[in-house]
This record gives structure tokens, C-alpha cells and sequence, in this order.
């Protein structure tokens, strides 16, 4: 058992972010540990792009470029990267926690009888073995995991925007290989569909969701959520005084009586936090709250309050996210 | 049709956490026990399956006797019978042990779908129901928001990152859920059902029962555990930021990335 | 065909007796289809059950609470004199020789006489001025969704007692004619209206004048048989219903629903789903309905175009009994078997919309001005806890504050945990720190968690413990009261609630319990008795204005201010408790009282009660809007708020609240 192992996510004839981000956290480890980082990339037309994990600290890049492998299903990816795995044997493997990744990344797991920590968003080695952060009880609390002695592979699935990627040598190219293993022939599921979203996420799904209220003055003003959600991937919302005034539909009304969110996180926007829109969002992961008035309610369950015009300084963080976004990658 | 739903039961999600003195597990005090959101839709989806194409539905739990309260909850909603393990051996298990208790069940009750929510919201250790597809040899469709029957298929479709996957599978199969509360509104048992629900089977299983040796479960077998327990950065009060407009918004942008670790 | 000579006493016997039989036997088949109800037991405290039926039927007090009530009051008097004239009448015909002034002498006649000519000439001003009331000014409360069918009934009424009427009087002045010109006829002076009528046949001869005499005796004397056979089924069908219905009123508090039997296992359906699931008591008051619009006219719903309005509710039930029960009462018909829609019609959903249901709020406008004790709240209720218990049919917001009350016994679904967290630095002792105390004072959902009433909370706090009060409190270990699951039907939640709340109280062996909640002190007070509860419960103002009169608190600092109360709906209508808020805001310096003109028992509900705070509210107008509007045409006697109002129960105020920044925008 030796090395540090990442499984890289392709996706429509690109690395996504993640992969980088985990690339370099693999490398960090591995470092840490003194041994080798490879990679495994399964994918279509991803021959031309592997070696680029190079850059950020890879050695060497097992991959397999199929059509079959073009969208993910774990029928087949799952025993391919198996196979690999048992070839390889590194010590810890790493994968995205995005939604193909802690999937595939759990059935793996048992497919290899190992222990597997998602959606971990710190990673260490201790005593030669790997620790992981991962929270718990809604983002409450976390957990620091460790896996027993001997137990191998250490399997740990990163949360996303969390991992510091850093590009070590643009020059740098990993060697690449292709195992001779043949993808599964019989599979009883199927890909029926993949359909790209429309850029509108739904409320009720969202992950993150930026909230207008009073404070918003006028209808026009949520362009300037709606940018900010776009950035960030989410969806708009609002409360009960903007949809009571007719400047956003009921389908929007985060609330008592309106749907009950628990995004990650929520920017409420120009709300006094009313215990009734507390109510609908509550038990989201992180709360920012903009508010002019110092006295709001909401500062009062709000993780992050900023006292200020909601005009002045939701340009302001526009400008500061896509600045972040630009910086990684 | 045969459907066999996995429930946890976790503590409600406005508990406030605090954090026992172990260091590694939750102080129990002032729980208020629910059945897992998750869990719940799982058992929603498969009520409704049961009314548009006729099925037995039953609730499969591994836990404690205070899980006995949640198959009943679920019971009165409409699923026909209860399975619980309750083995003092299983306790300490990682998710690999939970799913093999799972799986062992499993094998013992006759199944065409299998569904559970793609997580638990106490521990959110997102593995155990996949873990369980793959110990059966079935096939397992993850995260769906909309499930669907036709021809004999199971039809799902699941969210990704910027965009939506239709999958589908013959079955056996098992089926994660995701979604919201908005998505799948659960239905609230009637009374009728609440009271018929007492009635319902519910049988209490021990690992001897299901032919699986203490030595494959419980804390000793387990490859990964939770070492401690720690609060985040402060988050009763609030952190205001302060500054001018441009460093607010940089602060923000800072914690947001970094601590929060959200964008 | 003189009356009361052969053959035309024969021929009036048989019409009477054919009459009187045919009003019998449909007298006969309401009472069996008000048998296909439920029992109920309403036969206790008989001495005040009549002295009811003297106050409210022959003293037609709730009627006459309106202005235009009078007019009925007269018409009501005036039929009970025509009654006792008609029996006269039909004595008449059957034997001419009868005559009440054989029987109890002249001079009682005199007097009778005069008070039917007065009563008479009453009844004819009563009618035209309803007549004019209902086409010309035409208010709000005589609408009816089918107003072409009422407008018919009613003229064909009045129609009827103008024809009555007219035809007493023209047999009436015909025979005084004949009592100048025959001996041994009587008819007292006195009755001058008849005398004056009698002019117009001055001069006419004996024969002419019998012709007319009974012309007019028989045109009457039908018309008031045919009046007997139309009543019960025309709205004057509430003549049969309205005294039975007084009789039998109900003596228990309006605040206290009734329990449902949840431990009955052989019970298979919980509320009422089908007509014949009320008791005979809720079928009773179907029939008493005289569709007078009072309940309507101060409903909330009703008033801002909800699809309730408690008139409408009560007249499609009675349609809906009469229709069904004809059905069920036919020995002949196999109800299995039948296919006629009334069978098969939801109670919940097709003959009451089930938007009309969840829009009433419980406010107990209807209940408390009906003159007939009409029962609206305890149906829409039993209804509600069909829906809600049976088919799990209601919204999802309701759903949601169902959930949270069972997961974390609060509305809002906050953590149960964090409830005694208003009480922090307020220096205040749970009874699990301090059992011996007098008060127990209730804080409720509101007071613990709503950044406002937590402020209230806190004052009264102060106030107790400035007035030597010993008291304390139950901190995170309060439970939610459940007033409001009860309200909206689930039954089984609020049981569980109250029996969880009741052992957590009385195991703190509490005797005293204060609230500052209207809502919780009338559950408390009115509905856990039913659970074991038997507490002395006072609402904070009950008790403020104790200690103010003890001297025990007196108001130090002067505020010069116009101020206005409004009643809240459980304070007021459900537990009479009117004065004492307004003399405690008296006893402040500098403080001018003024009232709404809806104020006291007709005071104009927030909107959130019922449960309704938890619904959106998507139909019609706002009813939080509509509180702050001058009276216009189409809410016409709404409130004028001064300056600033004074709330007593935490939805009202949260409610206002909104209404008031909206106002300062």
C-alpha cells in the first residue's frame, strides 16, 4: 500500500474545478506522507487533457477513454475503478464530493471493503495515517474521522471550493497509461437522459439562495440578487413584505408559510427576520445577513452580519466573488 | 410488487447539538427523535408507488427501541410491515457494518425496490444505502427527485451539477433519495392510519437471526470511526463584519470561502 | 257560506283538519329526519332553559339588539296576537255562536281587540318598512347568493300576512257593521282601527255586509291555514325551529369545543363527513335559520369576500338535511342502492367548499349574534377534524405547523430546548427551581419566542414582581397549550398536547395560572377541565386590574395620548372580559380612551384565529388589511383606528403591526 490516489472528474470534455482542487490536496498528502500521487481519470475523448494533472503535482495518470464512460454510471464505472484500485493499491484515494462523486465513491468503498469519510472539508496525515474533517448534524458540529490501522484504502471525498488548488509547474506533464481492463458487459441500468439545467434553480432545491425583503424598494432591484445568485449557483428568493407587494410571485416566499429552505447558504438581503421567515429558513448552513438597520432580528441568528445599504454592498461583494472564482483556476 | 424502505431515526433538525462528554458523540438530553427526511421521502415515494400500482411495504431499521416509535410513524402513513434489528453488537458499526446488517436483512425479505434517503442528517455519513446496493449485486440509482414506473422499469431522474439525470433500471434496484420537503411532501398519517398502525407487524430481529457473525459488525470491524467531535467557529451570535463597503465585502467573500467553506 | 253555519262549517272543518294534518305530518318527517342525528344531551338546568325561551323568544332580546330589529318584534307580537285572534276565528267557524267575549267577558275582549288592531296596524308598518329595507336599501347582510329565491320567499311572506292582515280588518270592520244592525253581536269599540275600517261599509246592507264578513273571513281564515302548510318550507320554517332551538341553547362556554372519544377503538371515522354524523341539536339549528344575515354581517371572511359566509353555510346545510333526510327517512328507499346525488354528496367538499371551511377564524361573531343561538363553530370544527383526521386534507402550511407542534411543541418549529431562553438576565424561577409559588404564569409560543411578545412577556414580568406577585414560571420545560391544533381539527394532536401539559401542571401541583395569550387562557380555562385541568386561569389584564384596584400597582408616569382598545375575539365574545383592560388603561394619567365604532362584543377580528395565522391567505381581500380602512360602502361599519391601538392578544398585535408600517410607508 503505497501513494496517494485521486479519482478525477471529467465531464463534458474538461476537468472539472474539483479535480484540480483535489489533485493538489492529493499532493499536499503526499508530500506529508512521502509517496507518489497518481491519478485515475475515466471519461470520453479525455486522453488529450490527462496529462494536465501534472500541474498540479500528479505523476501518473491511469486513465481509459471510452464513449461508454462518457456520463457516469456506477455499473460501470464503479468496477473499472475497482480494478484499477486493486492494481494501484495507494494508501488514501481521493474523489469530489459532487453528487457523481460521493456516489461512486460509496460504492467503491464497499466494493473495496474500505472506510470512507464524505464530503470532508480538512485532510491530514497523522502518524502516517490520513485524519479527515467532515461536518455533521446539518453543519452543527464535525467530526474529526480516522480510519483503524491496516485498514486500506483510506477513502475520502472532498467537498468542493474547499481545497486550495494550487498549480505547481504549467510545464509539468504526468505519464499516462491505459490498464487493460474491459468495461462490464452486462449493465441493467441505463443513462436514459442528461438534459443540461436552464439556469434557474429551483427554490426548494437550492444550495444557496439569496433573499430580498423590504429593504429591496423595488421590484427591479432583484436583477441584482438574481446576478449574485447566478454567480454563486443559486436561487432567489424572497420574503414575505417583497411577494405581499407583488414584486416576486408566492413560488418565491421563503417562509412560514411558504416553502422551508435549508440551503447551505442563505443571504438575506434587506429582511428584518420576522420569526415567520425565520421559521422557513432557520436551519440553513450558514446565514449572511444584509441589513441597514443594526437592530434587525436577524442579525441575531445570522452567522455573518453586515450593517450596511444592501446597494452599496452587494456590488461590492459581487466584484469580491468573482474575484475568488477567477483565482482558482 | 415488494418495497423494502431503510429508516433512521435521528434527532430533529432544530435540536440544538451539544456535544457529550465522550467528545465524540452528541449529548442525548433534550432529543427530540424523528424519522430522517430523507427516510421519509423514501417512504412517501414508495406509498405512492403502492397506491398507483399496488405493493407491501416495509420499513427495515437498525437501531434501538426508540427506533420502534418511527416505523410506527411510518407504519401510520401507510407501510404495511416493520422490521427492526436491534442488537446491542451492531452498535459502533461504520457505515460498511451498517450496510451489511442492512444487506443480511435483507436477504431474508423478499425485495423488488429498495428505498432510503441518500443520507442521514445526524452523522451524514451518505454511504450506507449504495453500500447496500452494491452487497446485494443489485443496481442503485442515486439522489432521485422524481421516481417513476413503466414496463416493468424503475425510472428516476437526479440532479448533478448544471444538469439533470434520467436513469433506469430493472429491478431489483435500490433507489437513494434526495429532494425537499417541497418536492416530495410526505403525507400526514390519518387518524384511521395512526390507529390501525398499533396493529401493524413489526418484528425485532437480532444479528443470530440473520446469520451474520458479531465479528463482520459492531465497532471492532469498523474501518473508519469518528475520533472527536468539535463545534464550529462561534455561530450563536453572529460575526459582524466591519469595515468600509469594500472590506466588508472582502471579509465576507474571505469567511465565506475559508471558514464557512460554502463558495 | 256564512262561517260557522252548515254546510260551511263542515266544509272549514275538513279544510282545517286537512290543515292542521298535513302541517302535522310534515311537522311529523322534520322531526324524524332531526332523529337521524346524533344524541346529544341538552335536557339539563329545564327552569333556565325556560326562562331563556321567555328572555330570547317572547322577549326577543338578541333581536332587538339591532335597531331594525324592532320591526321584527313587532310582527312577532303581532302573530302572537293574530294566533290567539285566528283560534278565535276558527271557533267561528265552526259554530257561529262562538265568541271570546262568552268566555272571558267584555271587557278582556275590549282589550284583546284593541291590542290585535294595534299590533295589527304595527305588523302592516313593520312590513312595509321591511320591504322597503330589503329593495330599496338592500344591506349587506339580506344578500344571498340565490337573492332572486329569498327575495320571492320573502314576498311571498309579506304578501301573504299584508293579504291576512287586510282581510282581518275588512271581516273585522264588516262586523262591527253588523253588530250595530243584529243583537246579541258584541264587538268592543275600543278596537278603533276596525271601527275606522268599518266606514267603508257604511252603507251597506245586513245581507251585503254578511257576504263581505265572510268573504273576508274565508280569504283570512285560508290564508292562514295555507301560511301553516307553507311555513316549513319557506325560511319561516325558524317559526317551528327558532323556539326549540332558544330551549335548547347551549349553556357550556363557546371556547370549550367538544372532546372527541379517541380511546374507542370500534370507532371508524372521526368528524362529520355526512349530515346525519351532527347531533340532532346541530340539525335543530338548521331550522331555526330565519336567514336574518346577522351572522354574516360580522364576519370576517364574509366581510372580505372569502367563500364563508356563515348565513349561506348554515341555509346549504338545511338544504342539504331536508333534501338527504327526505331520502334517508323513505322506507321505501334502500339508501345502498339509491343514486340520487344528495346521498352521495361530501358534506366536507361539495355542499360545504372546503375553502369556506378553513376560511372561518373562530372569532364567535356568528354564535354571538345570532337571536335564534345558532351554533356555527362546532360544525365548521367537527368538519375540520373530518378533513384533518380522516383524509389528511389540508394545505401544506398546515401540515408544517402541525409537524412543528409535534416535533417541538411550538408553531414556528424553534427548538424546544431554547423556549425558557426569553427569561435570560430577567431574574425569574422556573417551579422546577421553586415549586412553592402562587402563579404559575403561562407564557405560551408567542410570548417566548416573537421578538414583540417576548417584550410583553418581559413587562409583565416586571409588573409581577413590582406588585409582590409570587410566581414562576415553567421555563424549557412549557409545552404548547395545542388551542390552536383544536381549532383546526386535529383533535388527536390537541388531546395529546392538553394530557402532556395537564400532567407537566398539575404534577408542579399548580392551583393559579396566569397568561397574557387570550388563546391560551381559554383553553386553559375552558378546555383542559376536560383533560383534568381544573386550574383558577387569569388572563393578565384580569389580574393587572386586580392589583390596580388593591393598590398594589399604580401608574407613575403621565402619557398624554388618544388611544383605542381592541377587543380580541377570546377575550371578549369568549370570555366576557371587556371592562377590565379598558379601566386599567383608564388609571394612566393623561391617557384618552376612545373606542372603535366596532368595539365589545362586536369588535372586528384580526384574521388569525382558527388557525388561519399559519394559512396564507390567498381569497378575497385582507382581513388584516381591511382593519385599518375608514367604513366604506363595502365594509361599512369597519374600525377607524386612532393613533395607536392597543392589542391584547399576540396575533392581533403582530398583525396590526404590519398593518401600521405599511400605513407609515
Amino acid at each position: 500500500m503505497t501513494g496517494v490516489c485521486i479519482i478525477a472528474e471529467f465531464r463534458n470534455g474538461a476537468f472539472r474545478q474539483v479535480s484540480f482542487e483535489i489533485a493538489s490536496e492529493g499532493r499536499r498528502l503526499a508530500d506529508a506522507l512521502g509517496e507518489p500521487l497518481t491519478a485515475i481519470v475515466l471519461g470520453d475523448g479525455v486522453t488529450a487533457e490527462a496529462a494536465t494533472l501534472g500541474q498540479y503535482g500528479v505523476k501518473k495518470v491511469y486513465l481509459i477513454d471510452q464513449p461508454e464512460l462518457k456520463d457516469y454510471l456506477a455499473e460501470i464505472h464503479v468496477p473499472v475503478l475497482a480494478e484499477i484500485l486493486r492494481s494501484v493499491q495507494p494508501k488514501v484515494v481521493l474523489s469530489a464530493a459532487s453528487a457523481n462523486g460521493k456516489d461512486l465513491s460509496a460504492r467503491l468503498a464497499a466494493r473495496l471493503g474500505a472506510g470512507l469519510a464524505q464530503d470532508c472539508t480538512e485532510l491530514l496525515i497523522e502518524n502516517g495515517a490520513l485524519k479527515a474533517k467532515r461536518p455533521v448534524y446539518a453543519g452543527k458540529t464535525y467530526a474529526w474521522c480516522a480510519w483503524t490501522n491496516g485498514s486500506y484504502p483510506q477513502m475520502a471525498s472532498c467537498r468542493p471550493n474547499v481545497m486550495a488548488c494550487s498549480l505547481i509547474d504549467a510545464s509539468k506533464s504526468a505519464s499516462v497509461e491505459t490498464p487493460a481492463i474491459t468495461l462490464p458487459a452486462v449493465v441493467k441500468s441505463r443513462i436514459v437522459k442528461v438534459e443540461a439545467s436552464e439556469t434557474k434553480v429551483d427554490l426548494a432545491e437550492a444550495q444557496v439562495i439569496v433573499s430580498g425583503g423590504r429593504g429591496m424598494k423595488d421590484p427591479k432591484n432583484f436583477a441584482l440578487l438574481e446576478e449574485l445568485a447566478q454567480l454563486l449557483g443559486g436561487a432567489v428568493g424572497a420574503s414575505r413584505p417583497a411577494v405581499d407587494a407583488g414584486w416576486r410571485p408566492h413560488a418565491d416566499q421563503v417562509g412560514q408559510t411558504g416553502k422551508v429552505v435549508t440551503p447551505t447558504l442563505y443571504i438575506a438581503c434587506g429582511i428584518s427576520g420576522a420569526i415567520q421567515h425565520l421559521a422557513g429558513m432557520g436551519s440553513s448552513k450558514f446565514i449572511v445577513a444584509i441589513n441597514k438597520d443594526p437592530e434587525a432580528p436577524i442579525f441575531s441568528k445570522a452567522d455573518y452580519g453586515v450593517v450596511e445599504d444592501l446597494f452599496q454592498f452587494i456590488p461590492a461583494f459581487i466584484k469580491e466573488v468573482k474575484k475568488l472564482k477567477a483565482a482558482c483556476g | 410488487m415488494e418495497i423494502i424502505v431503510l429508516l433512521k431515526q435521528v434527532p430533529d433538525t432544530e435540536t440544538v447539538i451539544k456535544i457529550g462528554e465522550d467528545g465524540k458523540s452528541i449529548a442525548t438530553s433534550s432529543i427530540k427523535w424523528v424519522i430522517n427526511p430523507y427516510d421519509e421521502y423514501a417512504v412517501e415515494a414508495a406509498l405512492r408507488l403502492k397506491d398507483s400500482q399496488g405493493a407491501n411495504v416495509t420499513i427495515l431499521s437498525l437501531g434501538p427501541q426508540r427506533m420502534v416509535e418511527s416505523i410506527r410513524a411510518a407504519l401510520a402513513m401507510g407501510a404495511d410491515k416493520g422490521v427492526l434489528v436491534d442488537d446491542p453488537a451492531a452498535e459502533g458499526s461504520d457505515a460498511l457494518g451498517k450496510a451489511r446488517v442492512l444487506a443480511a436483512a435483507l436477504k431474508q425479505i423478499p425485495h423488488d425496490l429498495i428505498f432510503c434517503g441518500h443520507r442521514a442528517v445526524d452523522d451524514d455519513e451518505n454511504q450506507v444505502g449504495i453500500m447496500v446496493a452494491e452487497l446485494l449485486d443489485i443496481p442503485h440509482l442515486g439522489l432521485a427527485v422524481t421516481i417513476e414506473m413503466a414496463d416493468g422499469l424503475i425510472k428516476i431522474s437526479r440532479p448533478i451539477e448544471g444538469a439533470k439525470v434520467q436513469l433506469e433500471s430493472p429491478m431489483p434496484a435500490l433507489i437513494t433519495l434526495g429532494g425537499a420537503h417541497a418536492i416530495w411532501q410526505p403525507r400526514y398519517a390519518s387518524l384511521p392510519g395512526i390507529m390501525k398502525a398499533k396493529k401493524k407487524p413489526l418484528e425485532v430481529k437480532k444479528l443470530a437471526d440473520l446469520e451474520l457473525s458479531p465479528e463482520q459488525v459492531g465497532a471492532a470491524a469498523a474501518k473508519i470511526m469518528v475520533v472527536s467531535l468539535k463545534m464550529p467557529v462561534p455561530r450563536q451570535s453572529g460575526l459582524m463584519i466591519s469595515g468600509d463597503t469594500a472590506a466588508k465585502a472582502k471579509e465576507l467573500v474571505r469567511l465565506l470561502h475559508e471558514e464557512a467553506n460554502v463558495i | 257560506m256564512q262561517p260557522g253555519y252548515f254546510p260551511a262549517n263542515i266544509i272549514f272543518a275538513l279544510i282545517f283538519f286537512a290543515a292542521l294534518g298535513f302541517f302535522s305530518f310534515t311537522v311529523y318527517k322534520l322531526y324524524r329526519i332531526l332523529r337521524l342525528g346524533q344524541p346529544e344531551d341538552r335536557f339539563d338546568q329545564i327552569g333556565r332553559r325556560l326562562r331563556g325561551v321567555a328572555t330570547f323568544v317572547f322577549g326577543q332580546r338578541r333581536v332587538i339588539q339591532e335597531p331594525a330589529g324592532w320591526g321584527h318584534f313587532l310582527i312577532f307580537w303581532g302573530f302572537i296576537i293574530i294566533t290567539i285572534g285566528s283560534l278565535e276565528t276558527f271557533g267561528v267557524g265552526l259554530y257561529h255562536g262562538f265568541a271570546y267575549w262568552k268566555v272571558i267577558g267584555k271587557p278582556l275582549t275590549a282589550i284583546l281587540y284593541l291590542l290585535q288592531d294595534l299590533l295589527c296596524a304595527g305588523v302592516v308598518l313593520a312590513l312595509v318598512v321591511s320591504l322597503y329595507r330589503r329593495f330599496v336599501l338592500r344591506p349587506e347582510r339580506l344578500r344571498f347568493s340565490d337573492q332572486k329565491a329569498a327575495n320571492l320567499d320573502a314576498c311571498i311572506i309579506i304578501s301573504l300576512i299584508l293579504l291576512l292582515v287586510a282581510c282581518l280588518f275588512g271581516a273585522r270592520g264588516a262586523e262591527y257593521r253588523l253588530t250595530q244592525l243584529e243583537p246579541g253581536r258584541y264587538f268592543p269599540s275600543a278596537a278603533f282601527i276596525s271601527v275606522a275600517v268599518s266606514g267603508l261599509f257604511a252603507r251597506l246592507s245586513e245581507a251585503s255586509l254578511v257576504v263581505w264578513y265572510s268573504f273576508f273571513w274565508w280569504i283570512h281564515t285560508l290564508v292562514i291555514l295555507g301560511f301553516l302548510v307553507y311555513v316549513p318550507f319557506s325560511k319561516h320554517l325558524h317559526i317551528l325551529g327558532a323556539i326549540p332551538n332558544v330551549f335548547f341553547r347551549r349553556f357550556r362556554p363557546i371556547g370549550e369545543l367538544s372532546k372527541m372519544d379517541l380511546e374507542d377503538e370500534s370507532v371508524e371515522t372521526y368528524g362529520v363527513s355526512k349530515i346525519e354524523e351532527f347531533t340532532w341539536k346541530q340539525l335543530l339549528d338548521l331550522c331555526a335559520c330565519t336567514e336574518c344575515g346577522r351572522c354574516s354581517e360580522n364576519c370576517p371572511a364574509a366581510l372580505t369576500g372569502k367563500p364563508l359566509s356563515p348565513k349561506e353555510m348554515i341555509h346549504n346545510l338545511k338544504k342539504h338535511l331536508l333534501a338527504k333526510g327526505k331520502l334517508l327517512t323513505d322506507a321505501k328507499i334502500n339508501p345502498e342502492g339509491c343514486a340520487a346525488t344528495e346521498l352521495k354528496k361530501a358534506l366536507a367538499g361539495e355542499v360545504c367548499l372546503t375553502d369556506e371551511i378553513w376560511s372561518c377564524t373562530t372569532c364567535g361573531n356568528c354564535m354571538e349574534h345570532c337571536p335564534v343561538f345558532i351554533e356555527h363553530i362546532p360544525k365548521l370544527v367537527d368538519m375540520r377534524r373530518y378533513l384533518v383526521l380522516m383524509e389528511s386534507n389540508f394545505s401544506l402550511e398546515v401540515q408544517t405547523v402541525l409537524r412543528n407542534w409535534e416535533t417541538n411543541s411550538n408553531p414556528w418549529g424553534l427548538a424546544f430546548a431554547s423556549r425558557g431562553d426569553w427569561a435570560k438576565g430577567l431574574d425569574v424561577q422556573t417551579l422546577a427551581e421553586n415549586p412553592e409559588v402562587e402563579y404559575l404564569l403561562y407564557v405560551g409560543c408567542t410570548g417566548s419566542f416573537d421578538t414583540r411578545a417576548k417584550k410583553v412577556t418581559a413587562a409583565m414580568v416586571k409588573l409581577l414582581k413590582q406588585a409582590g406577585v409570587s410566581f414562576g414560571i415553567l421555563g424549557a420545560e412549557e409545552r404548547c397549550c395545542g388551542e390552536t391544533a383544536r381549532r383546526l381539527g386535529n383533535e388527536y394532536l390537541f388531546q395529546s398536547m392538553a394530557t402532556e401539559l395537564t400532567e407537566l401542571i398539575n404534577g408542579h401541583g399548580v392551583k393559579k395560572i396566569i397568561t397574557t395569550c387570550p388563546h391560551c387562557y381559554n383553553t386553559l380555562k375552558n378546555e383542559y377541565p376536560q383533560f383534568g385541568g381544573n386550574w383558577e386561569v387569569l388572563h393578565h389584564s384580569e389580574l393587572l386590574h386586580q392589583l390596580l384596584n388593591e393598590g398594589k400597582l399604580k401608574p407613575r408616569r403621565r402619557l398624554d395620548k388618544q388611544i383605542t382598545f381592541h377587543d380580541s375575539c377570546y377575550l371578549g365574545r369568549y370570555n366576557n372580559i371587556y371592562e377590565e383592560p379598558r379601566e386599567i388603561l383608564r388609571s394612566i394619567p393623561g391617557l384618552r380612551l376612545k373606542e372603535m365604532e366596532r368595539c365589545r362584543n362586536k369588535s372586528f377580528c384580526c384574521g388569525a384565529g382558527g388557525g388561519r395565522m399559519w394559512m396564507e391567505e390567498t381569497l378575497g381581500g385582507g382581513i388584516k388589511r381591511s382593519m385599518r380602512l375608514a367604513p366604506t360602502k363595502r365594509w361599512p361599519k369597519t374600525l377607524r383606528l386612532s393613533e395607536s391601538a392597543v392589542h391584547t392578544v399576540p396575533p392581533c398585535s403582530r398583525t396590526a403591526s404590519r398593518r401600521r408600517t405599511k400605513k407609515r410607508r
